[in-house]
């Protein structure tokens, strides 16, 4: 039957009358959502600023890894989250504190424009200092506004001499007693 | 004086210019007043409309910034479009086409039927001259993709040429299918040959106007390059191809004589098939008779540009919805599904005419 | 430069450099084309451009680094990266991987395909130009995404692997969400139908175009969906199961030729939404019975130094078969790590499909293709 010419055109109107219903049963298929007919076909976009739909920090889920915080007054500058990180993306300088229990972490620097928030380095923190928070909104014009810095600063001669009146004050306090 | 210009005359005399002036100024005042006050709203609503549907269709929320649920989004893009300069030199070939969009453009707003009173030219050829401006348009898109001097804008130019003038044929004689029931290419007659129902429609009439008017409305689309079949256009292996070296003030152009095509397509379409700008109840008879000249024009104008925008949001969606075809896919759906049909659809009018004639 | 350019004088061929940024390429490469007219004579594939020195770098890491590297082998499927790795160094060390963390690789697994099936029905959707099946597929891709988040924290690149295990335990209420997401893709897979399966269109552009035949996938290696679509039923999860894939109850299917013949762009379409239909089966079968226990091997401590030894690990991937060569000599760093993806066997088939195409089906070809250029260069 395909050989004759009567076929030929059965087959010639057949595929006419099939693409044209293939294009309005496409256009049906889209034609709830102008309506937004049921709860799949509601619109999923929203504005970004917007403070009544926009994601807050609350909406985000449980585990989410957001920027990162060190609390350097835990921090014992052990270094465990400089030689893990995949990046190189955590800078620590520190030099000896007060008393030679503590070291004074005067350079703990996280370059956001390197991490990938790969969660390694908060793993592998000794003391529990480091941990994502759940800001997310890290975006700056600068490179350099993106290192953020957890430090105490270099060491200054006025620290040193005011330690340095301390321990004495402490060994003379000793000496008394 | 042709009654095409009364409206405006009546208008001038009201503001209070005078009233001794010659036609020559009537006719650009016309001409003004339709690209202002007609096209280029009708650009930003049309705009508006079909960002606002594809983005309820795509399930997102769509312009929401400009006005009041975004609906002054088109005029900001404009602004924005318009503030960028041109840093390029001057370069002949890209104005040769600007030169040729805008003959296109502004050629054709005296022939555009808007109304039985904004009939500016109605002579016995009217309905042809629109179709030329399309191969004009298209003509301005080709030349801008050969001048562009890259092999996106060369490839872009020739497919819309390959696609032009397969569109044309069927176009040319769907048209003819329209002008067959009427007896004449007179807009006027055109219009008057149908109703406000949609049974008294040319569409409607019978099976083979049906079949024309499908064939016109789909051919325009292949002629223009419209979505969905603006293959020539928007394939990404060219990614945008003739329009992709533009922006600024010259894109600005550039869309606008686009949406501008499709624009005056949808107007012949609704004037050819679809009812035109007929009045139920003999509404128009009666203004005519109380004089109230400009109701009637507005009336008739509004209803015009309802059918039209309905049309294009249709095709639209259409566009929105479905992928787009190859350019040979869509030459070789020309040649061997619309030209056929429209030349069924062109002996069977004319028989049914005949027979209306005889009977 | 001189001679190429005689030569397409003296042949009527047009020569077009497209590349490496450019809007028919789904990925950062450069194709040389000779054009016969709107018909590619020739095409030479260049890559590299998006090389970062991969395997390397994992050297010069600590073991629990390489992990959060293997993410970035590819970066759209990252689970599968790091499960190669692991598995490896799994077998180096003869680690025992605890039931429960089995399901949780199993679930990532799918839950990653089927994300990246999904991807693949955007880029075709792109290549022919059908904007509105863009938006719906990710809108629920993203559901697969928050998946991802509620479990790992991260919705791309993931670093929930460990040795002998995954780093953190299923959150409450996460299988049931992985269910109800199932469901919804279920449903949502008839719009993706009507869109784009059914669409005479769609079809047009797709069927008969760009032939895999069973010589081509022999002299390519081509594994995965591409080698399936061909009628290819070679499947690691059946022919050598990891992760007790053996266990669960699921099909390989292969290309059927609806299109009209075996093989081609729509075959390669149809093969991953089937895929999909198969991942959410295997998904539901896990979920039934998550065994309870460790999620990790408690024998293994953070700072896990491989013992000396190597291993070559397989697994399919989404893009197909994805191999991991792993050498250890003990120290604390990998002394070598070496990746085998599935890309690079399709991109060697793209200059034998892409002769005797229109270039405007070039983009369609090529996102068939699903080629995933970051771990073609590593």
């Amino acid at each position: 039957m395909s050989n004759s010419i009567f076929g030929t055109v059965v087959v010639y109107f057949r595929s006419v009358f099939k693409g044209a219903w293939s294009i309005v049963g496409s256009c049906m298929t889209a034609f709830p959502y102008i309506f937004r007919w049921g709860e799949t076909r509601k619109e999923v976009t929203e504005g970004y600023p917007d403070p009544v739909s926009s994601k807050t920090a609350d909406d985000l889920l449980p585990r989410s890894r957001g920027l990162l915080f060190n609390d350097i007054d835990r921090c014992t500058g052990c270094r465990e989250c400089e030689k893990i990180c995949p990046t190189q993306c955590i800078t620590i300088e520190e030099e000896p504190g007060a008393d030679a229990s503590k070291t004074w972490v005067s350079v703990f620097d996280i370059d956001f424009s390197k991490c990938t928030f790969c969660g390694l380095c908060v793993e592998n923190c000794l003391p529990g200092s480091l941990v994502h928070t759940r800001q997310y909104e890290g975006a700056a014009y600068n490179l350099t506004d993106l290192v953020a810095s957890f430090g105490r600063g270099q060491i200054t001669p006025e620290h040193r001499a005011k330690w340095a009146a301390l321990r004495q004050m402490s060994e003379s306090d000793e000496v008394v007693l | 004086m042709t009654s095409g210009i009364l409206w405006v005359i009546s208008w001038c005399d009201s503001i209070g210019f005078p009233s001794d002036l010659p036609q020559w100024f009537y006719a650009l005042v016309a001409l003004i007043c339709i690209f202002c006050f007609v096209v280029v709203p009708s650009g930003a609503l049309l705009t508006y409309m079909d960002r606002k549907l594809s983005a309820d269709l795509q399930a997102r929320v769509g312009p929401n910034r400009a006005g009041p649920s975004g609906i002054f989004q088109p005029l900001a893009d404009l602004l924005k479009l318009l503030q960028k300069g041109s840093k390029k030199e001057w370069h002949w070939g890209e104005n040769l086409w600007l030169g040729v969009h805008t003959m296109a453009l502004y050629s054709t707003l005296a022939v555009m039927p808007l109304g039985s009173l904004a009939l500016l030219v109605d002579t016995e050829v009217s309905a042809f001259l629109p179709y030329w401006s399309a191969l004009v348009l298209a003509l301005g898109t080709m030349l801008l993709g050969l001048s562009q001097g890259s092999v996106p804008g060369w490839f872009g130019g020739i497919r819309v040429a390959a696609q032009t003038l397969a569109g044309s044929f069927p176009a040319l004689v769907a048209l003819l299918c329209a002008s067959v029931r009427a007896g004449s290419f007179k807009w006027s007659v055109l219009a008057a040959s149908q109703g406000f129902s949609p049974w008294t429609w040319t569409v409607a009439s019978n099976p083979f106007e049906t079949i024309a008017f499908g064939v016109f409305v789909i051919s325009g689309l292949v002629l223009l390059a419209i979505p969905p079949l603006d293959g020539g256009l928007s394939t990404s292996d060219i990614h945008g191809g003739v329009s992709s070296h533009l922006y600024g003030r010259r894109l600005s152009l550039y869309l606008f004589g686009r949406f501008y095509g499709f624009f005056l397509w949808s107007v012949i379409t609704v004037v050819l098939f679809l009812g035109a700008w007929r009045l139920p109840l003999g509404l128009s008879e009666s203004l005519a008779e109380s004089e109230s000249y400009k109701l009637l024009a507005i009336i008739e104008l509004v209803l015009l540009l309802f059918k039209t925008l309905s049309l294009m949001l249709l095709i639209t969606w259409v566009a929105r919805v479905n992928s787009r075809s190859r350019v040979d896919q869509i030459t070789d759906f020309t040649w061997k599904v619309l030209s056929p049909f429209s030349l069924v659809a062109l002996v069977g009018a004319s028989i049914c005419a005949g027979w209306r004639a005889f009977s | 430069m001189k001679s190429r350019n005689r030569d397409s004088y003296d042949s009527d061929l047009t020569l077009w450099e497209i590349g490496p940024y450019h809007g028919s390429l789904p990925a950062p490469m450069r194709m040389s084309l000779s054009l016969d007219g709107e018909i590619i004579a020739s095409c030479k594939v260049e890559t590299g451009f998006l090389h970062r020195g991969l395997e390397k770098t994992c050297e010069l890491h600590p073991w629990q680094a390489v992990i959060s590297y293997a993410d970035h082998l590819d970066p759209e499927v990252a689970v599968f990266g790091e499960l190669a790795v692991c598995l490896a160094v799994e077998e180096i060390g003869d680690i025992e991987i605890p039931p429960r963390a089995k399901s949780i690789r199993i679930i990532l697994c799918e839950l990653s395909r089927i994300s990246a099936h999904l991807t693949f029905i955007v880029r075709m959707a792109k290549a022919v130009g059908s904007e509105t099946i863009i938006h719906y597929v990710l809108r629920d891709r993203e559901k697969i995404l928050d998946l991802f988040e509620l479990l790992t924290g991260a919705r791309f690149s993931l670093n929930f692997l460990r040795f002998g295990g995954v780093n953190a335990d299923v959150t409450d209420g996460f299988i049931e969400r992985v269910l109800e997401v199932c469901e919804m893709i279920r449903i949502r897979m008839r719009e993706y139908n009507d869109l784009f399966t059914f669409n005479q269109g769609f079809l047009n552009r797709t069927s008969c175009l760009a032939v895999i035949s069973p010589e081509l996938i022999r002299t390519c290696g081509i594994t995965g969906p591409n080698s399936r679509a061909a009628g290819n039923p070679f499947d690691i999860r059946k022919n050598a199961a990891y992760l007790g894939y053996d266990e669960l109850d699921f099909e390989v299917p292969v290309g059927r030729g609806e299109g009209g013949s075996i093989g081609d762009v729509h075959d390669r379409f149809l093969l991953r939404l089937r895929e999909i239909t198969q991942s959410m089966e295997i998904l539901k079968q896990i979920a039934e019975a998550v065994p309870i226990g460790n999620y990790i091997n408690p024998n293994i401590e953070k700072g896990y130094v491989v013992p000396a030894g190597e291993a070559y690990s397989r697994i399919e991937s989404s893009r197909g078969l994805l191999g991991c060569h792993v050498v250890s000599d003990g120290k604390s760093n990998p002394s070598r790590i070496q990746f085998r993806p599935p890309t690079l066997a399709n991109l060697m088939a793209v200059s034998y499909l892409v002769p005797g195409i229109r270039i405007e089906d070039l983009p369609v070809v090529l996102s068939s293709l699903d080629l995933g250029i970051a771990e073609a260069d590593r």
